[in-house]
């Protein structure tokens, strides 16, 4: 909605003020005013003197006065309109503030005398497709005809098409996340095939790279488990399989169902499996002193904060200790996610079980036999502990555990779960409670040792096979499930009424007669009823190539997110997405390069910057610094440095000296040898507690929770990066040295240095500007400084 | 600067603001910094100018202003400046300020088990033995200030101090708690202390990082950069690594074989080019970056000569007891007050070691605290001399502590005879103290009990001292805020209480 439509209001109202009262819209007029004076003291936070004006039917109600707070039809005879105009001060709400303006009070009456009707906000409603609006040959794709209306409406006109050579560089950035060559632009300049250069980029292995970088800040994903001592964890693989899954274009409904549930499948694939890492991103403790329940507690909260952000662009964060301030979501509907995210076997040990071991081809007979003995070692453990004879030695030692001798030979960092558990009667222990103490016990029982041991040995026999670990989801069996209970104020240690696994009440409820389970929930987020996923999924693509989403604020697409810019547009793209195209990243991303509105110059007029100055009516084409990852892959490949070796586990470029310096933590940044040293930036190694400088400096998050935007800096320390961090240094040498090579004058040196930066030609008055510079430096340097020039840094 | 120049920097500033000059002719006091950074979201929400910043768009409004910009914060400030030192690892209170002479008559004894019940330790088990003071302390100055003679230093400027003995944290392992002290909330991905007052204040000092940080001893902090990190403020509000070996600040140096007048050289092409791309494409984004790379190139000139301390004389050298181009926390005292003195706006130390278990010597009460004692008790005392000598120490507010505090037992985690002597953590009682920047002198604030195991009466949690922290830099703690996954943030999470009894 947003301006566009605030105009077309004020108009209205300006030409029916002579007529009666305009019809007054909820979502656009009165919601506003709720969400800014009410409802902080009477909402989902605060229920000050029992009112609520967050749900209709809570309203209607009214509070501790008595009175029904609206009265639909009736606004002098609603307590909310007697209140905002009372005339004593200490009476008249909001409380303590400034009044309502009369124009507010106005909008209240005439909204409840016209029934006070609740309306749904636009993001809960099922998107439908509308016609394109207008007709003009501009036009190339249904996303125009929705832009060139609103482009009108604001007086503007369209930028005209960038040059071919401009245009094959912002594609091959957008698709690949490196620059085109020079050949590949000419190319596009003598053919004008430019569907063609979107198909060869599209197929590119290169597509997988980058856009899974995009997606390793969703997934929070890292080569650290966080916290203090911030150890390695091995889950490269799953960042592989996200490549793996835009190469080959997995339609983002299966992309969904099994990063979330991919172990729930039936008969799930290995790659299924390491898909579900996605929520074995979340950070690991392995501190002293610690309660491992406290952090596993802790991850859980992450799953659903990040999966309802992800794939909802929902702030499901407030809700873990309190109603939603301001969107219809209550205290019980996180802990309905919760519950869903709440059985797997995962508890936050250092050993990260359960983990997938994959054998090299070599040992997996040996491997596989060892893991069935593995299995077999673990259930004759089991056994034992639930052995009648064991029970009584079991109760005996949970007897004694109040005792603080007894309680020091336990895991430091579950004892007080054990002591938890311990102190509640045994009847009233849910099944997973019951397993968990015995297994506790089985870990300290002394006549138990034989076996430990010999589980030991064959955990070592395994290590010694070197297989690839990937922490990833495993249901817990039915004969140990957890009770998850709703937290008083989201706290872990206030555990109140027990919450069954169930999505929010204000959407489509979970499929009748399936379990209500990961495997259905991820189903229900890709059904044709779920309004968010198809629109907040192709808002992140729309996002990524135009710098802005049609809804900027990409993580919130609730009542105080910014409404979109082309409500009309984000519906159509999520219906085409979803419908028309199955899901296909790759087809959506296709449609939305092959625009016209994605392919004008961005050239700003006044008139533009006026009207338009952040490009938020696309009235010309992208114009911004490319990413921490893009300027890295960029430099190694316009020096032909690069590395195109895909897949495989992270490495270590060029690293100043002591950037890694943590406690308790011994492992060393280890300068990678040959071709590893020049790989793309999505396999550097990341470290949450110590970010790769180079990347860190330009916006790239630390990782330990999802982030679903990088704000855009320009800072001074960027441009450091760029002209001296030895790895950008080496790139321009490697640039002088091809310059070097062409032979020629120094103006034909570095009119190719130019076409392998930016693939064309430079200006006269650039080209002169940088033989001057030649001669008052060196080659290198000459590299260096286009390597650093505002176009070569930007997409445009 | 030529007059060229001068009127390019005026557009550049003119065009990157426009579309904010709203709200930025408003000021930044109050509610007008809510503004500055809900500017966008105002206009497309329909919220009215008095909300309280509730937009997630407002980002774009703050990156419209030069984010480092100086500004003013809500009302005027007692400090310009903080030196933040950390004694990594948290040092004992025990032996250094707060005195408790009945604990030494209870040493070895078994500490009774009213004492251990609803306890969290990190390392003791059982039923430990009580632990007497490990000092000989004495009274110093006029205000009678205790401080052991492990610091005999500090003992000459008891009268520039104001301790709070009755400092409590939420958490006992190192990372979480001392995420808890500069993020407000101990788990990771929250801005720190210094991040917040360069989000609200800008900096002063174009030419330097307007949040520094320096470190010194074995390790850096123990949960990493997070500590200084922007958490999810824009990173240009990062804290800046200033280092003693190598580059002063990464990637400072230029490149082997380039000479200042070539990067001279090749910064005045590319400024150049850029300049023409401007005129071609008329983004203002340009300009930025035109004028990014001028102050890049000025950075390089300006941190070597803040961070060359061989520059100082010999007497000052004396005093702190430094060594120039060692990495020590003299060195980096005296690099404090010379990046103080050019406007740097937070400046923050952390010295690694203090994690007094006693399960080795170099963690020993009798041994490694000692050294840490030595390695900063001049240092620290130097560097208030010397800003109250320049004049620099009423508007810099030093502030000095650990993480948590430690235990009045004995931690002896073998159970066997061992020559070291430690203490386990201990989250609810630990003394900070704080210097200049508008805090009363010889003052003493809070008090514990007679081991010094829980707080009688001033109890002070994190969440107070960092209320506090802002109030003096010119902040309502509850104002500062910045909007993300749906809500407003700010530093004291929804605790805080500025101590007003501390102020000058």
């Amino acid at each position: 909605m947003g301006m566009r439509h605030s105009i077309t209001i004020v108009l209205v109202v300006v030409l029916l003020a002579g007529c009666g009262p305009a019809k007054v819209d909820f979502n656009t007029e009165i919601r506003p005013i709720l969400n800014d004076r009410c409802v902080t003291c009477h909402g989902g936070v605060k229920t000050n003197a029992d009112l609520n004006l967050q749900f209709r039917e809570l309203a209607l109600l009214g509070g501790e006065s008595g009175n029904p707070a609206i009265v639909p039809g009736d606004a002098d005879g609603s307590e909310l309109i007697r209140r905002i105009t009372h005339a004593n001060v200490s009476d008249r709400m909001p409380k303590d503030e400034a009044p309502l303006t009369e124009l507010q009070i106005q909008k209240l009456r005439d909204w409840i005398d016209q029934g006070a009707e609740w309306g749904t906000h636009w993001a809960y409603v099922t998107p439908v497709k509308s016609s394109p609006p207008v007709e003009n040959p501009w036009i190339r794709s249904p996303i125009d005809s929705f832009v060139l209306e609103v482009l009108q409406e604001n007086g503007l006109e369209p930028a005209p098409e960038a040059n071919c050579n401009v245009l094959a560089r912002r594609l091959s950035l957008d698709l690949t996340g490196l620059p085109a060559t020079f050949d590949q632009a000419t190319k596009l300049c003598e053919t004008g095939n430019y569907e063609a250069l979107v198909d060869e980029l599209l197929a590119s292995p290169r597509f997988g790279e980058r856009w899974a970088a995009l997606w390793l800040d969703l997934a929070r994903y890292a080569d650290s488990k966080g916290y203090e001592a911030d150890r390695e964890r091995s889950i490269w693989r799953y960042r592989d399989w996200l490549m793996d899954a835009f190469n080959r274009d997995l339609p983002f409904d299966q992309f969904t169902i099994e990063q979330l549930a991919g172990d729930l499948l039936p008969n799930p694939t290995t790659e299924q499996l390491i898909a579900t890492a996605f929520n074995r991103n979340t950070m690991t403790n392995e501190e002293g002193g610690t309660d491992d329940e406290e952090h596993r507690f802790a991850s859980i909260v992450d799953r659903v904060n990040t999966t309802w952000e992800v794939f909802q662009g929902v702030t499901m964060r407030c809700v873990q200790c309190h109603g939603h301030p301001y969107d219809p979501f209550v205290q019980d509907d996180f802990y309905g996610s919760f519950a869903v995210f709440n059985n797997t076997a995962d508890w936050d040990q250092a050993h990260e079980e359960p983990v997938l071991r994959e054998f090299e081809a070599a040992h997996q007979a040996k491997g596989r036999e060892l893991l069935g003995k593995l299995d077999a070692i673990t259930a004759a453990i089991r056994d034992s502990i639930t052995s009648p004879t064991m029970s009584k030695v079991w109760e005996s030692w949970e007897s004694k555990l109040e005792d603080p001798l007894e309680v020091g030979k336990l895991l430091n960092t579950s004892k007080n779960e054990i002591r938890r558990i311990a102190a509640k009667p045994k009847a009233d222990r849910s099944s997973y409670e019951i397993a968990f103490i015995q297994n506790r016990f089985g870990d300290a029982e002394p006549t138990l040792v034989g076996l430990r041991e010999e589980r030991g040995k064959i955990m070592g026999e395994i290590g010694k096979l070197t297989p690839t670990i990937t922490p990833v989801m495993k249901e817990l069996p039915t004969s140990e499930r957890r009770v998850t209970r709703r937290r008083e104020r989201g706290s872990f240690l206030s555990p109140a009424e027990a919450v069954e696994p169930a999505v929010p009440k204000v959407l489509t409820p979970l499929p009748a007669g399936e379990p209500a389970n990961r495997l259905s929930f991820a189903k229900w987020l890709v059904s044709d009823e779920n309004p968010l996923t198809a629109r907040v999924t192709v808002n992140r693509f729309w996002e990524q190539l135009f710098g802005l989403g049609i809804v900027e604020s990409s993580d919130d697409f609730g009542t105080i997110g910014i409404a979109p810019t082309h409500p009309e547009l984000l519906d159509w793209l999520a219906v085409h997405f979803q419908r028309d195209l199955a899901w296909s990243q790759k087809g959506i991303l296709k449609e939305m390069v092959l625009s016209a509105t994605y392919r004008q110059a961005s050239v700003v007029t006044p008139l533009k910057l006026e009207k338009d100055s952040r490009n938020q009516l696309y009235s010309r084409g992208p114009r911004f610094r490319l990413s921490a990852e893009q300027l890295r892959d960029q430099a190694l490949a316009v020096s032909g440095l690069l590395s195109k070796k895909l897949h495989g586990p992270s490495v270590m470029p060029s690293q100043p000296a002591g950037v890694w310096k943590n406690p308790y933590n011994g492992q060393q940044w280890v300068l990678a040898e040959g071709e590893d040293r020049y790989r793309r930036a999505i396999y550097t190694y990341w470290r949450r507690t110590n970010p790769y400088p180079a990347m860190a400096m330009f916006d790239a998050p630390s990782r330990e929770f999802c982030i679903s935007r990088r704000i855009r800096t320009n800072t001074p320390l960027q441009a450091l990066v760029t002209l001296n961090d030895p790895a950008f240094w080496e790139a321009a040498e490697g640039l002088a040295a091809k310059m070097k090579a062409s032979g020629g004058s120094t103006g034909d040196q570095i009119k190719v240095g130019y076409r392998m930066a930016l693939a064309r030609d430079p200006s006269p008055e650039t080209l002169t500007t940088l033989i001057q510079l030649a001669k008052d430096s060196s080659l290198p340097v000459v590299a260096n400084t286009i390597l650093n020039l505002d176009e070569y840094l930007t997409k445009e | 600067m030529n007059v060229f120049e001068e009127a390019r920097m005026k557009l550049a500033q003119l065009h990157t603001r426009r579309h904010f000059l709203k709200s930025f002719t408003a000021g930044l006091g109050g509610a007008a910094l809510a503004s500055l950074v809900g500017g966008a979201a105002y206009a497309s929400s329909g919220l009215g100018a008095s909300s309280g910043a509730l937009g997630t768009a407002g980002v774009g409004g703050l990156l419209g202003l030069d984010p480092l910009s100086p500004r003013p914060p809500h009302f005027a400030p007692s400090a310009k400046h903080v030196i933040f030192l950390h004694m990594a690892g948290a040092p004992s209170q025990l032996e250094l300020f707060d005195y408790k002479p009945i604990l030494a008559k209870l040493d070895g004894q078994i500490t009774p088990p009213s004492l251990l019940e609803g306890r969290k330790f990190a390392f003791i088990q059982g039923a430990p033995k009580m632990l007497g003071p490990q000092a000989v302390f004495k009274q110093n100055g006029q205000s009678g200030a205790w401080i052991s003679n492990h610091l005999p230093h500090l003992q000459t400027v008891a009268d520039e101090l104001t301790f709070l003995k009755a400092m409590h944290t939420d958490e006992f392992n190192h990372a979480p708690s001392q995420l808890l002290m500069y993020t407000g909330n101990p788990r990771l991905g929250r801005p720190s202390l210094g991040s917040w007052a360069v989000y609200g204040l800008g900096s002063e000092n174009q030419n330097l990082p307007g949040f520094v940080v320096l470190l010194s001893g074995a390790a850096g902090p123990d949960a990493g950069a997070s500590v200084y990190g922007s958490g999810f403020l824009p990173t240009v509000f990062q804290g800046v690594q200033c280092r003693s070996q190598g580059d002063p600040v990464l990637f400072l140096s230029d490149p082997d074989g380039v000479s200042r007048d070539m990067r001279q050289a090749s910064i005045d092409a590319i400024s150049k080019i850029n300049q023409q791309q401007y005129e071609e494409t008329q983004d203002p984004e340009i300009l930025t970056r035109i004028a990014q790379y001028e102050l890049a190139f000025r950075m390089q000139m300006a941190v070597p000569e803040a961070m060359d301390i061989g520059a100082e004389p010999a007497y000052i050298h004396q005093e702190y007891g430094t060594a120039p181009g060692e990495i020590s926390f003299a060195n980096n005292c005296l690099l404090a007050r010379r990046l103080v003195e050019r406007g740097v706006r937070f400046v923050q130390l952390f010295h690694w070691g203090w994690d007094s278990h006693g399960a080795g010597e170099s963690e020993a009460l009798n041994f490694g605290f000692l050294d840490r004692c030595k390695e900063t008790d001049r240092a620290i005392t130097a560097l208030i001399v010397d800003l109250k000598r320049r004049g620099l120490l009423e508007d810099t507010l030093i502030v000095w502590g650990g993480e948590f505090g430690r235990t009045p037992m004995l931690e002896n985690r073998s159970g066997q005879d061992n020559p070291f002597v430690g203490r386990d953590h201990h989250s609810d009682a630990f003394t900070m103290w704080m210097a200049g920047g508008g805090v009363k002198r010889g003052f003493t604030y809070g008090e514990t009990d007679e081991i010094g195991y829980d707080p009688v009466s001033g109890r002070v949690h994190v969440h107070d001292l960092q209320a506090t922290i802002l109030n003096q830099l010119g902040f309502d703690h509850t104002k500062l805020t910045f909007p993300f996954q749906g809500r407003n943030f700010r530093l004291t999470d929804v605790g805080g209480r500025v101590i007003r009894e501390i102020l000058a």
